[in-house]
């Protein structure tokens, strides 16, 4: 029966190549738009690891988290370094790192830290940041800056750079103190390849002099390094990373943060709140999906179509089967046996081609957006939704099977 | 006896009746069914066959009754013991003539089982047909009408299934080749195991057929 069921797809191989196209395409589509979102969502939620609570003023949430790991929006408050170091001191915090912004470079962000930002944070899970060329902070002057930045701007270590106040491109130029680049960071696919990082003290100094937004006093006109480095020190910052000794006492912590009564002030738990903001994020995802199951539809009812339009050029063939002896159920199956066929051929295709897409934009990916996909054949939920394709093609076959059947059993050999 | 039928009739939804008249058919023997357009010759040949079920009377194949027989074991009954020819177009187009023959053996272990080596059995065939080999390799396209309703005589005779059932194959040939076509399908018959019958409207066939069955429409 099978080889029978391919002699005659062999016959009609145009119209078959065709939905094969149409059912390789659709399916490749949807495996791809899932890996994607897949990848996404993993570097997604693996943008800020190693922190156990992200403190900042009292307020949203995924706002505070959107500036503090996506480096997307403004702060609108600040909180105070004494309080910083007040919490600090619970004894089941074990570090902080403090982060401030407002400034930029180019449209890229600039963050304020520490130097022990690049041992603390980490991204993928365990991976501790790299550098790929140079090292972290020594001076007030140095600046380290992600690898995106880096490629972006032809930047490497001793590039000399001006920051502009503020994150938008119509900010007034820190042009009275450059920073001079010392380290570059090697690519992670999360928001710090696209972030430049400036000592705290460093970020503080090129605000000396300035109020509501304005420059009030030049550095030029100041020999920087009599400037006492504790002056330097900020008094505010926008937030601070938080690490504990023990993943025990989390909630403990948080609370404790939650209800410090000195200053409005708030901690996230980052898992909890990426966990939130993608909820909102990811319902894109779900329109992606509803298209690809549409296409994907309409690619079975096209199988369906051609199988059908192509029984009453078939009559004959059924007729001398039916000769043959062959039962109804025998006529049926061929078709079956078509449609599956068709089918598997397809998801082959399909997985073929997504593998093959993967292994050749899984650089690109990487390093223009960030996505880290998977270099793999098929994972068991592809799998699943394969076989539900390939099951939905057979019910579809079922009407042409049953026509057959149906026309066979009523029909004699002169119709 | 190969075949009987008894008080055979036919109603179509119509309620159009047909009757048609017993026939007994022994080994060996041949018979012409005439008939005029629309007398049911090509019912009777589905009745035969067991392709469309029959409504009254009785058909015993090899001595098995049609009426006792379900669906599925008519059509294996079909498969064992029936060869059947039609007028035309007998061929799947995409299978070579060689494909096109062994398919008669696909629905039958009994057909299968009288042929030894399937590759010697299709050659003689084509021989005694006036075949060669070559044309077993061809689709049929490549093939005149001649030839492929040749081919269609060997795959109905492939087994040696007891009864050959032909509706009108020499529709499409010219009177010269009529004769020798049929000739060729009666000398292909064993006589001690086969039977043949041929429905068609050609009177100058009468002379080859040891019987002729006239059926006629009876409202």
């Amino acid at each position: 029966m099978i080889s029978l069921a391919f002699a005659s797809m062999r016959a009609r191989l145009f119209p078959i190549v065709l939905v094969i196209l149409a059912l390789t395409s659709s399916m490749a589509l949807l495996l791809a738009v899932d890996r994607i979102k897949v990848a996404t969502q993993n570097g997604f939620n693996q943008s800020l690891s190693g922190v156990d609570l992200v403190l900042g003023p009292r307020g949203s949430g995924i706002e505070l988290m959107l500036y503090t790991v996506f480096h997307l929006g403004k702060p609108t408050n600040n909180i105070t370094t004494e309080t910083l170091k007040d919490i600090a001191q619970n004894p089941k915090i074990e570090w902080a790192v403090p982060i401030a912004l407002g400034d930029s470079h180019r449209g890229y962000r600039v963050i304020a830290t520490s130097s022990e930002y690049f041992e603390r944070i980490k991204f993928a899970g365990d991976q501790s940041l790299q550098f790929t060329e140079g090292t972290a902070f020594q001076e007030l002057k140095d600046v380290v800056i992600g690898s995106a930045v880096a490629d972006a701007l032809g930047y490497a270590v001793g590039t000399l750079m001006f920051v502009t106040h503020g994150s938008g491109s119509l900010g007034e130029l820190h042009d009275d103190f450059a920073f001079q680049v010392t380290g570059v960071l090697a690519p992670t696919g999360t928001p710090t390849d696209q972030a430049i990082f400036v000592t705290l003290e460093g970020y503080e100094l090129i605000h000396l002099g300035w109020s509501n937004g304005t420059q009030a006093i030049s550095l030029k006109n100041i020999d920087v390094q009599k400037i006492p480095t504790e002056r330097l020190y900020p008094q505010t910052i926008t937030a601070a990373y938080l690490g504990l000794s023990s993943k025990l006492g989390l909630f403990q912590v948080a609370r404790f943060i939650n209800e410090y009564s000195e200053e409005a002030v708030s901690a996230i738990i980052p898992g909890v709140a990426l966990t939130e903001l993608w909820s909102i994020v990811g319902s894109v995802d779900s329109v992606f999906r509803l298209l690809n199951w549409l296409i994907i539809g309409i690619s079975i009812i096209a199988m369906m179509t051609m199988t059908m339009t192509a029984l009453e050029s078939r009559t004959r063939e059924m007729t001398i089967l039916r000769a043959l002896g062959a039962t109804p159920l025998h006529l049926s199956s061929i078709i079956l046996a078509e449609i599956v066929l068709i089918s598997s051929f397809s998801v082959l295709l399909a997985v073929g081609l997504v593998r093959l897409l993967t292994w050749v934009s899984v650089d690109v990916l990487s390093e223009w957006a960030g996505i880290r996909i998977e270099l793999i054949w098929i994972t068991t939920h592809e799998l699943f939704t394969l076989g539900v394709i390939v099951l939905a093609g057979l019910v579809a076959s079922l009407i042409p099977a049953g026509m057959v059947y149906q026309r066979s059993l009523h029909r004699g050999f002169a119709s | 006896m190969i075949l009987e039928t008894q008080q055979l009739t036919y109603q179509y939804a119509s309620g159009k009746t047909l009757c048609f008249p017993d026939i007994q058919l022994y080994a060996g023997e041949k018979i012409l069914i005439v008939g005029p357009s629309g007398s049911g010759k090509s019912t009777c040949l589905n009745l035969l066959s067991g392709v469309l079920p029959s409504q009254e009377g009785t058909i015993v194949l090899n001595g098995q009754n049609y009426t006792t027989q379900t669906r599925q074991q008519l059509d294996q009954l079909r498969a064992d013991h029936i060869g059947i020819i039609f007028q035309s177009l007998n061929l799947i187009p995409y299978l070579s003539g060689f494909e096109n023959v062994a398919l008669s053996l696909q629905f039958s272990q009994q057909r299968r089982a009288n042929v030894s080596d399937i590759n010697i059995s299709i050659n003689q065939l084509a021989e005694g047909l006036g075949l060669t080999s070559d044309i077993l390799t061809k689709q049929p396209k490549a093939m005149s009408i001649g030839q492929q309703q040749r081919i269609a005589v060997i795959r109905a005779m492939l087994g040696k299934p007891a009864l050959i059932l032909a509706d009108e194959p020499t529709s499409a040939l010219d009177p010269v080749a009529t004769e020798q076509f049929t000739t060729e399908l009666i000398r292909s018959i064993d006589p001690a195991e086969q039977a043949v019958i041929v429905v068609s409207h050609n009177p100058a066939l009468i002379p080859l057929f040891d019987r002729v069955v006239q059926i006629g429409a009876k409202v």
